[in-house]
């Protein structure tokens, strides 16, 4: 009888094998790697904005605080973005005239909002709140970023899963003191573990109840 | 597919002491479609053909194929939209909340209104109320759907066309013209109950003005306090206020106490008081008449069964055994005899601590002889209390009076304020015809209803959550309604369109609600009003009177051979208002566990002998008018009664609410609304009706059990062993006790769950193959034979097992357990297998067949808890007991550092349920009333054999139906 099979038909076994296997592999890599890629997670896309803001301007070189304009951030589940009147505080007064600040004039005269584009955003299913992790000592640079250096504002950290649940599973090291909560150019100092530590205990962090899944879906 | 597993599965085990519990009728017979039915857990995929399935299973393939990729979506950026200029008060995303008050029936429902962004979302009783004490009913926690309802009237409309308020108001200033050159004369106006301070005192003002105008008033519900009744009894018109929590004893004649209605929660709330003011037995007895099973006949340890035409009989052998003078044994059965003997035997031995209620359908004898009982035995002045009528307008006339004067002629001008007179009449005053003869007509109404669409003006009405207003409770305390937000339709007050009538030009919201209490509160006015903002009530209730009994002589209506009709008001869309709440239609109701229509229900004798099943049609006669709706076999209820529900049979109620039902105002008598002499025949024709009785069955036996007084539930042996890990446990432990000998089955929890939960409404068609969403079911199960079955009540949330089986079965740990004992479920991580739902063996859990979220532009999407998730098509859900309210008190106790109080977390079942059966806390400590319950000699778990340890547990029923130990 001839032989069904040619002499080269087990290396094409194996390299089908070989090949698929590895497709599978490259494929799951391939998906983690984009679903955690900049284009997915939309770091660093700087979107189209009304009134081209600087918060590197008004916090970084005018060192106005975050908690003057975001001032629901210690109250409130959301930092909250300024009413106009926030804006026209120092706007009726300087800088006046400049255009670029007309949809500014035209919100407070027609009492429209201002549509500004959201740019930290997380999913629906995701109830987070400022005010617990500011009490908490978790500060503004933390998952924000160097905002102060942002010209026009961009999402400097991915809002995935992952990135929350590092810090929920062990805060310890990246919490700091009320002082420095907006404190930009913070860096955890280099007994961070026995400091943050410290924080903890004296705040009473629920350790081990933060990473269940009701804490942030409901 | 049926084979002997299957067969051996679905037989129903009877439980210790030989009872056995059934939620059907067709369970009693052994017909195959009903094992069939059983079976199948979602009995619409019965319909699946074998090829279907594999053709799904190949999909679902494709399904698991892509999960992963479905995380991959891409969050598109959106607009954030800033306030202009922010309120200084607002936090946003904190709820606020006020007090104020919803209507129902004219009567003030206090409440605490909790506001998102200025969009209220949730309707609490106000705890402070001395009425409601902070509980709920289905009608109050359903308000606020009414106030997004995308069907309400918008704008004024002239005969349909919208118009604009100025000419509304131009029209009525030629009308008042011509009222002011007649005196009036031919104008009338048609009301419905008012305790409204200030619209009394415009109506008031309005036939000053216009002397020879008269007031009608039209009220299809008015139950309680039944005037025409204590005029019987009493001589004089009275509001009749019973004090169930001093009550020993109650004797109920065919009054259904405890059951829907405005006096639900205080006769419930009064009740519980006094059932349970002792941990060994029940610290009350009730005795109960009835033809029609009820909530109050469900909890009553005797139950007797009578016809509606027996009560007057019985009322006056009941005084006769008590030693009424003037009363007459009168012929009753052996059964009757005995039932009177145990109640008299109770009555006797509870002077001034019995009270005997007579409902409507005994009418005037039976009031008379209650009255007189409630005197001989001390009871006036003790257990019931007297107050005058807290509803006006006195003197009004009725709405049959208006009806003979608009056919003679005599009406031209008819303004209707707020009630729906061509729908909620007896169909023989012809009312809808009467209407159209008016020449010039005005309905004030929050809908363009039945009445709107056949008057000249329809003058749209803003919600009680939109206006100022003010209102009494039943018991006469006063609460000031305080708008939660601007109306977001043209629509005025009812006080501003009084206001107009009067003569004003734009009247304010307010000034006729202040002008009111200026006079109320003198000078001390900005302080009290703010004061009575701010506690939701004007303290003070109505003040008690004395009265007694007139002696007259009884005369009972005669008896003939035709079969008693009762008419019933439903308990979820009460007279036809909230028939375009959706909440509300798809509430089971209570004993029937009908959704989305209304029945006719007949006992099972009678049911046999015309050969009539469960939606046959059936024709009911009463003189020479005629209506046909779908049967419903009702165990327990009298051989020769026949119940007809109103409220339904709308034609223009809204997209909800029409062609749902029949209308069984068409054949109530105007003389006798309650009790009428008719006939009944089967008709052809049969409907399927949208009941979920036997869905969410779970196998297994003793669901509910009882106890005899003294005694305490037999406790397991010991603990079962279990392959599952044990659980750490954190702080907190979270746990649950429902007390089934407190449930009335009023449903006030299931409509708190679905506001607070936005838990979807997925209609008629979809409640019949067994897809309701309602994360808390309330069971209802018979037990003993089917013409006088026992009936319970069992409220069935999630258990949150610690051993739960659903959290094994879940290929993508989609559900999982908290450190502080709950079964967590996270819709986005759900991948729509329903492995959990088939491994419950509770039958908790509901699947999203379809995307039953509301259409993004309708504006029920702002009646949504924005705390909460809602859900999309595929995913499973589930009570999480109310989970957002546990991060929340979390959150806040963090804040400061500190653990949580006692009492902290309240779950949205457990606030609204008036007798307090369902308890949730901390079990973990000791002191907490949940630990506490825990330990109670009634303390049992559900389908305990299985061994999945639930958190939610029961106590048992006290039995005290005469079958224990010398009770009843």
């Amino acid at each position: 009888m001839a032989q069904l099979f040619s002499p080269a038909a087990d290396t094409w076994m194996r390299l089908f094998l070989v090949g698929s296997l590895s497709l599978m592999a490259g494929g799951t890599v391939g998906i983690i790697g984009f679903a955690r890629s900049a284009y997915m997670t939309s770091t660093d896309v700087r979107p189209q904005q009304p009134v081209p803001f600087s918060h590197r301007h008004h916090a970084g070189e005018l060192g106005i605080d975050c908690r003057y304009c975001h001032s629901n951030v210690e109250t409130g589940p959301q930092a909250g973005l300024p009413p106009t009147e926030t804006c026209m505080t120092c706007h009726s007064q300087i800088w006046t005239n400049a255009s670029m600040l007309e949809p500014v004039r035209q919100s407070l005269a027609r009492h429209r909002p201002i549509q500004w584009t959201r740019v930290a955003k997380l999913p629906d299913y995701v109830y987070f709140r400022h005010d617990i992790h500011i009490v908490k000592g978790v500060g503004c640079a933390t998952c924000h970023g160097r905002i102060d250096q942002m010209a026009l504002t961009y999402r400097a950290k991915p809002f995935t899963m992952e990135f929350c649940l590092d810090c929920h599973r062990d805060p310890a090291p990246k919490l700091r003191q009320p002082e420095h909560i907006t404190d930009m150019a913070w860096t955890p100092p280099t007994d961070a573990r026995a400091k943050g530590d410290a924080i903890p205990a004296h705040e009473k962090i629920r350790f081990g109840q933060l990473t269940h899944c009701t804490v942030c879906h409901r | 597919m049926t084979h002997n597993g299957h067969q051996q599965r679905s037989q129903l085990i009877p439980s210790e002491d030989g009872r056995r519990q059934w939620s059907g009728i067709e369970e009693l017979s052994d017909d195959p479609a009903f094992q069939a039915f059983v079976d199948a857990e979602y009995p619409a995929a019965q319909t699946f053909s074998p090829t279907a399935r594999r053709e799904f299973l190949k999909l679902m393939g494709a399904s698991f194929a892509l999960a992963g990729l479905a995380g991959c979506e891409k969050s598109p950026f959106v607009a954030a939209l800033p306030y202009v200029d922010q309120p200084g008060e607002a936090t946003i995303g904190i709820p606020r909340r006020y007090a104020t008050a919803v209507v129902l029936d004219g009567y003030a429902q206090p409440v605490i209104a909790t506001t998102y962004s200025g969009r209220p979302t949730k309707l609490d009783g106000n705890p402070d109320h001395p009425v409601t004490g902070g509980r709920s009913d289905v009608f109050m926690q359903s308000a606020v759907l009414g106030l997004y309802d995308p069907d309400r009237a918008q704008t004024p409309t002239h005969r349909g066309e919208p118009v604009s308020w100025k000419d509304v108001v131009a029209a009525i200033g030629v009308l008042r013209e011509g009222w002011s050159k007649d005196g009036g004369e031919g104008l009338r106006l048609l009301v419905g109950p008012i305790t409204s301070p200030t619209l009394l005192r415009q109506l008031d003002a309005l036939l000053k003005q216009f002397p020879k105008a008269r007031v009608h008033l039209h009220a299809p519900a008015q139950t309680s306090p039944q005037r025409s009744l204590t005029k019987a009894a009493y001589g004089k018109p009275l509001d009749l206020h019973d004090v169930l929590e001093q009550c020993d004893v109650i004797v109920s004649l065919d009054d259904d106490i405890l059951g829907p209605g405005l006096d639900q929660v205080r006769n419930a709330r009064g009740w519980a008081a006094s059932r349970h003011r002792f941990a060994d037995r029940p610290g009350n007895r009730l005795f109960m008449a009835e033809s029609v099973p009820s909530a109050t006949g469900a909890m009553a340890g005797s139950r007797l069964i009578a016809d509606a035409s027996r009560m007057p009989v019985l009322a006056e052998a009941l005084a006769n055994a008590l030693g009424v003078p003037g009363a007459a044994a009168g012929e009753i059965t052996e059964r009757e005899r005995g039932w009177i003997r145990r109640a008299a035997d109770a009555c006797g031995k509870a002077h001034g601590k019995s009270l005997i209620v007579a409902g409507p359908v005994g009418e005037q004898a039976a009031a008379i002889w209650a009255a007189r009982i409630n005197e001989a035995l001390g009871n006036a002045g003790q257990t019931l209390k007297f107050t005058d009528p807290i509803t006006g307008p006195a003197g009004a006339g009725t709405l049959a009076e208006l009806v003979s004067d608009i056919n003679a002629g005599t009406v031209h001008s008819l303004v209707v304020i707020d009630c729906n007179a061509a729908y909620s009449t007896p169909g023989e005053l012809k009312a809808a015809e009467a209407l159209q003869r008016v020449r010039t007509s005005l309905h004030l109404g929050s809908q363009r209803d039945e009445t709107g669409a056949l008057c000249e003006w329809q003058l749209p009405l803003a919600h009680a959550l939109e206006s100022w207003s003010d209102a009494r409770a039943v018991d006469g305390t006063a609460t000031i309604i305080q708008p939660l937000i601007a109306p977001f339709y043209d629509v005025r007050t009812t006080h501003q369109i009084l206001a107009m009538l009067l003569g004003e030009i734009d009247p304010t919201s307010d000034a006729a609600v202040r002008e009111t209490w200026q006079a109320t509160f003198g000078d001390a006015f900005s302080t009290r009003w703010s004061q009575a903002l701010h506690d939701g009530f004007v303290q003070g209730a109505a003040a008690f009177v004395e009265a007694s009994p007139i002696s007259a002589t009884v005369t009972a209506p005669p008896e003939d051979g035709a079969v008693d009709i009762v008419f019933r008001l439903d308990p979820t869309v009460w007279d036809g208002q909230f028939a375009n709440v959706g909440w509300l239609q798809e509430l089971p109701k209570p004993l029937t566990t009908v959704t989305w229509s209304n029945v006719v229900a007949i006992a099972p004798d009678l049911a046999k002998r015309i050969s009539v099943a469960n939606g046959d049609h059936v024709e009911v006669r009463i003189g020479d008018r005629s209506v046909t709706g779908p049967a419903w076999i009702m165990p327990g209820q009298a051989g020769n009664t026949v119940a007809l529900y109103l409220g339904y049979g709308r034609t223009r109620a809204g997209r909800v609410g029409d062609g749902l039902g029949y209308d069984a105002y068409r054949v109530r008598p105007a003389d006798r609304p309650w009790l009428a002499k008719g006939s009944l025949r089967k008709v052809d024709g049969t409907e399927t009706l949208a009941v979920t009785q036997l869905h969410h069955r779970m196998e297994g036996f003793d669901f509910v059990r009882e106890v005899n007084p003294g005694e305490v539930v037999k406790q397991p042996a010991s603990e079962h062993a279990s392959f599952y890990p044990q659980w750490a446990s954190s702080e907190n432990a979270w746990g649950m006790v429902i007390d089934l000998d407190a449930c009335i089955g009023c449903n006030a929890c299931v409509a708190a769950c679905t506001a607070e939960n936005n838990v979807p409404i997925v209609g008629a068609e979809q409640v019949k193959v067994g897809r309701e969403m309602h994360w808390l079911r309330i069971a209802r199960y018979y037990d003993g034979s089917i013409e006088e079955p026992r009936s319970h009540f069992q409220p069935v949330p999630c258990m949150h097992c610690e051993d739960a089986p659903c959290e094994m079965g879940c290929p993508v740990h989609a559900t999982t357990h908290s450190p502080e004992g709950l079964n967590q479920m996270v819709y986005n991580r759900c991948i729509g297998t329903r492995t959990c739902s088939s491994y419950c063996p509770y039958k908790v859990r509901r699947f999203n067949f379809f995307d039953y979220r509301t259409p993004a532009d309708s504006p029920t999407q702002a009646a949504h808890n924005p705390d909460v998730t809602v859900r999309s098509r595929g995913v499973m859900e589930k009570c999480t007991y109310c989970v957002q309210r546990i991060e929340a008190a979390h959150i806040a106790a963090d804040k400061e550092s500190r653990p949580l109080r006692g009492g902290e977390v309240v779950t949205a079942c457990q606030q609204a349920c008036p007798t307090k059966a369902i308890v949730f806390g901390d079990i973990k400590d000791p002191n907490s009333e949940v630990a506490r319950l825990k330990r109670d000699g009634r303390h049992y778990v559900l389908l305990e054999e299985l061994g999945t340890r639930p958190r939610t547990t029961y106590l048992a029923r006290w039995r005290d139906d005469g079958s224990g130990s010398g009770q009843g």
